[in-house]
């Protein structure tokens, strides 16, 4: 049982907007939104942030899909790793790709490029210490990516550190995000 | 020195030159953090407002309560960053140098400058940034004795999104502005940092002339 109630029928505007765009996006209102249903202003910058981050950017939504696993497995979070699974699949990404962001077989497969190795090799070390990326962690990753895709994926990585921290903070059921198949 | 560069003002488009707009009649100035998101203005603006919702008078949650919350969170990631800015944010609310003194560790639970709903929040904000998934159900109970489930998911948030954007900063490298040095950071005097790379930044800030 969630740590704060769900809130089905809202009836302050600033909430129903959270959840018209949760619909627009996801066919369905997230339990996580209704979780953040008691407090308007939460709800509905955070549901509109998560709504944004779930889609294509700079960044192919596939490949973010795979970033939120290792973020989410980084930390030890187990808020809707599931549904992410499930997602990271719709988008066209292998079972082989999905299993080896799960552990530390990305490094050795031959399924990523250097690019995507990078970034996972960033999500990783944010996961132990965020100050001490370095260097070595860099220069990878501008090699590969744009300075808006590694804003963009910076902040998917931490935004993902916010919400599995959130969601299993508040112990939020997720077992599928969007209504129907994303790919 | 920061990972990418800053993007300026005057190069700004305009969605980041709004966020830009809205964050100096808040805070009085852009500060760096913002600054490295004009890369991707779209994402920045939508980050920001998370931000933006936080750090005010909440009809939920005050904002000094709010501080207690992000020193103690971003403390306990090191984020010489967001706990250097915070310390003088809480400080302009009333939060007194002993009472921030007393917000590292478990000090506060023993400490006469907390109350008991602050302490049971801040047991919870140890609890979301350790282990989320564990947290006592006493932890729970005391904190819905003072705050109701509005106020609660605004407690939470809260500590999430700092844990976000501490995290986002200091990947990033993005440095305290020089209107910060010569602060001698109260929380990192009273409990060094536990990371090493953390460390060795606040040895480097330290080291910075204070701001003519």
């Amino acid at each position: 049982m969630p740590a704060v109630a769900l809130v089905e029928a809202p009836t302050d505007e600033k909430v129903r907007d959270a959840y018209r765009i949760a619909e627009e996006h996801f066919g369905h209102v997230p339990n996580l939104v209704k979780a953040l249903g008691s407090n308007p202003d939460m709800c509905h910058s955070i549901t509109d942030f998560f709504a944004q981050a779930l889609q294509d950017g700079m960044v192919p939504w596939a490949f973010k899909e795979l970033v939120i696993l290792k973020t989410l497995r980084a930390i030890g979070a187990y808020y809707s790793y599931g549904a992410h699974e499930r997602i990271a699949a719709e988008l066209g990404n292998s079972m082989e790709k999905i299993g080896d962001v799960a552990n530390s077989l990305w490094e050795s497969s031959s399924e990523f490029t250097d690019g995507e190795k990078a970034v996972f090799k960033l999500v990783e070390q944010i996961g132990i210490d965020a100050n001490d990326v370095g260097d070595d962690i860099w220069d990878p990753l501008k090699a590969n990516w744009s300075a808006g895709q590694l804003i963009e994926l910076n902040a998917l990585i931490t935004t993902f550190v916010m919400i599995g921290r959130t969601g299993d903070a508040l112990g939020v059921a997720e077992p599928y995000l969007f209504a129907n198949a994303v790919g | 020195m920061a990972t990418l560069p800053y993007i300026e003002p005057e190069d700004a488009d305009p969605i980041t030159a709004q966020v830009y707009a809205d964050a100096e009649a808040r805070f009085e100035m852009v500060l760096n953090i913002f600054k490295i998101t004009g890369h991707a203005p779209e994402m920045g603006q939508k980050m920001w407002q998370i931000f933006f919702d936080i750090l005010q008078e909440g009809p939920t949650v005050d904002w000094y309560t709010k501080e207690l919350l992000i020193l103690k969170a971003t403390k306990m990631g090191d984020c010489l960053y967001c706990v250097t800015q915070h310390e003088v944010v809480s400080a302009r609310l009333g939060v007194t140098e002993e009472k921030q003194r007393d917000i590292v560790g478990v000090e506060y639970r023993r400490s006469e400058h907390y109350t008991e709903a602050e302490k049971a929040i801040l047991d919870l904000c140890s609890h979301v940034v350790l282990n989320p998934e564990e947290i006592p159900a006493d932890v729970w109970a005391r904190v819905k004795e003072h705050y109701n489930d509005g106020q609660i998911v605004e407690i939470v948030t809260t500590i999430g999104a700092y844990l976000q954007v501490s995290k986002f900063g200091d990947a990033l490298g993005v440095e305290l502005e020089p209107v910060w040095h010569g602060h001698e950071p109260i929380l990192f005097a009273e409990e060094p940092p536990t990371s090493a790379a953390a460390q060795h930044h606040l040895d480097h800030f330290m080291a910075q002339a204070p701001a003519s």
